[in-house]
């Protein structure tokens, strides 16, 4: 039987703009996640918003107190803005981890990560376990990171640790190129064989539409979604994206469950 | 004896029968929130409920509505779902082989476009193993064709109710819609047809919009309302609706305590649905089932349907 786990918050700072990064303090009994799988966030108590809200997991470490998820997040709404507002000690509500992780492919040669924004979030663990665990050289991981903004950069430090190549865009070009990260990626496509590279992207809609467009299912992507969600777990079917069947039918699929990573190539954008 | 069994037995005092419906404690999963059971499996020991009442199933599968499909309102949520199920053929071959591990009352809540639709769907599931009763959703306020229209017409409502009994021989539940002028004409009308009992309410129709965007938040604009927002218009319905039938009311509608399925018995509720407190707490069902044992406890209540109907007035 799976638990609901109280987490103690022990750190939840504003890294920039409206980006926070929360530290939770969970018990030993937390499954260690797979990169791209998400927990389900819960105030203790609160009452309004009372839906928990679903976030990608950032970092994942054990140690004798217990484990320590890190939470990368964006201000969104009501719900991220109360949680934002959490001070060290404070008490959440822990459900996961959930969700399909990242399929990795190690004839691969080249791995490479688009993400936008807050994006950066299931992709750095992506990256982390790919580097730590799986022991994939730096040198084969390039990492392309844009947002609009110099203000909506974050999570540098480890990208650089785990990969030889960070690639950073911003629209205004505040920082790094100037331009958006699909079209930074589309420039240096070419060294990139579809054979030999494995793509992973995560950001927001729009981005995502525009590298499906682009690679045109000629590389193996893998993106992972965001969607509003209640339960986090398959039941409600609240949290669907439109996806292509084998059949070539299509059917909505629930992105807590049978995603949030989905082949860019199956994914039907309206 | 299984140990579920065992614990039965010593809980005569949580058991409710609903039309022959036999339940070990009167709190059941509500439709839509649980899926077939096997989503929360993990999480919640289904052995400990009365009762799971799965995703709605009509004849064929169904894709169910464009997303965004839900969003949280002060208070409660909306959805515009639409039925999104396997059906229900895939339901008997690939669900319900897993509900069948379960010491528990398994009811197949049923959605028709017509009524051939809901006396065949109700047809496929007589004699089945594993399923003990039929709720029969003719209230569903996200489909464009059946749904709410049956459910808001006494006429047609009470014609739903003959197609299908007609076609089962398990206790017959009609799930009603509180988005009718007076829920307590269709109570009557069902009742008449032959339900062996009503179950009420479904969500509140509703819409929530983007300032920002100028957009509803849900794709299919309006959704139904479900959580806490509704429970005193719930409780109304119940209250009224057990004044004036004889079958028995299941009660649901913002469940999310022990005292608030509580409070839904004393207004004449035989027993409840928990939907959407089982969101954000897998176990809330079997929390407020414990809960409910306390209370028997404390005051000294010997059976829980000893509460039912009791409200002073």
């Amino acid at each position: 039987m799976k638990d609901i786990y109280v987490g103690l918050v022990t750190g939840n700072d504003n890294l920039k703009s409206n980006y926070f990064l929360m530290k939770v303090l969970l018990p030993a009994g937390f499954g260690d996640p797979q990169p791209g799988q998400f927990v389900m966030v819960r105030i203790v108590g609160l009452k309004d918003p009372f839906l928990s809200r679903p976030l990608s997991i950032y970092s994942f470490s054990r140690g004798k107190a217990g484990c320590i998820i890190e939470l990368l997040y964006r201000v969104a709404g009501r719900g991220t803005g109360i949680m934002a507002g959490l001070i060290e000690g404070s008490e959440v509500e822990v459900l996961g981890p959930l969700g399909q992780s990242y399929a990795v492919d190690p004839q691969k040669k080249d791995i490479v990560f688009i993400a936008g924004g807050i994006g950066v979030a299931p992709l750095s663990l992506l990256a982390g376990y790919l580097c730590q665990t799986v022991c994939r050289d730096a040198s084969s991981m390039t990492f392309y990171l844009g947002a609009q903004t110099a203000d909506e950069i974050v999570g540098l430090e480890l990208l650089r640790r785990y990969c030889y190549r960070v690639i950073v865009c911003t629209d205004d070009g505040s920082m790094g190129e100037k331009g958006q990260v699909t079209g930074i990626f589309k420039k240096d496509m070419k060294k990139f064989s579809p054979a030999d590279t494995a793509l992973y992207a995560c950001g927001p809609k729009p981005m995502l539409k525009a590298l499906a467009k682009m690679t045109d299912g000629r590389y193996m992507c893998q993106v992972s979604l965001e969607e509003r969600m209640a339960c986090g777990v398959g039941a409600c079917a609240g949290c669907v994206t439109a996806i292509k069947e084998p059949a070539g039918t299509t059917a909505y699929k629930r992105v807590c469950a049978d995603g949030p990573v989905f082949d860019l190539e199956k994914v039907i954008w309206e | 004896m299984s140990p579920a069994r065992k614990n039965n037995k010593s809980e005569a005092g949580m058991r409710v029968d609903i039309a022959g419906l036999k339940l070990k404690n009167p709190v059941i999963t509500a439709s839509g929130t649980f899926g077939y059971g096997q989503e929360y499996a993990d999480y919640i020991d289904l052995n400990l409920l009365g009762g799971i009442s799965v995703k709605g199933l009509s004849l064929k599968p169904r894709a169910g509505n464009p997303p965004p499909r839900i969003m949280e309102t002060t208070g409660g949520m909306l959805n515009s779902v639409g039925l999104q199920n396997v059906g229900v053929d895939a339901f008997i071959t690939e669900k319900l082989p897993f509900l069948r591990k379960f010491d528990v009352a398994v009811i197949a809540n049923i959605y028709g476009e017509s009524y051939a639709d809901y006396a065949s769907v109700a047809a496929k599931l007589d004699g089945v193993p594993g399923v003990h009763a039929l709720e029969v959703n003719v209230s569903c306020p996200n489909v464009k064709k059946g749904g709410l229209s049956f459910g808001a017409d006494p006429k047609a409502a009470a014609e739903v109710t003959r197609r299908v009994k007609a076609q089962t021989t398990l206790p017959l539940i009609i799930k009603l819609t509180p988005n009718v002028t007076d829920i307590s004409l269709i109570a009557r009308a069902v009742e008449q047809a032959g339900a062996d009992a009503v179950s009420l309410i479904n969500t509140l129709a509703g819409m929530s919009v983007d300032l920002k965007t100028r957009t509803p938040h849900l794709k299919n604009i309006t959704g139904g309302l479900s959580g806490p927002a509704i429970k005193p218009v719930a409780l109304k319905m119940v209250w009224q609706v057990a004044q004036k039938v004889k079958i028995p009311v299941i009660g649901m509608g913002g469940i999310m305590t022990a005292e608030d399925a509580l409070e839904f018995m004393v207004a004449g509720a035989r027993a409840v649905q928990v939907g959407t407190a089982s969101f954000i707490n897998p176990c809330a069902a079997t929390e407020i089932i414990d809960g409910m044992r306390n209370y028997m406890k404390q005051n000294s209540i010997k059976k829980i349907t000893d509460i039912v109907g009791t409200l002073k007035v």
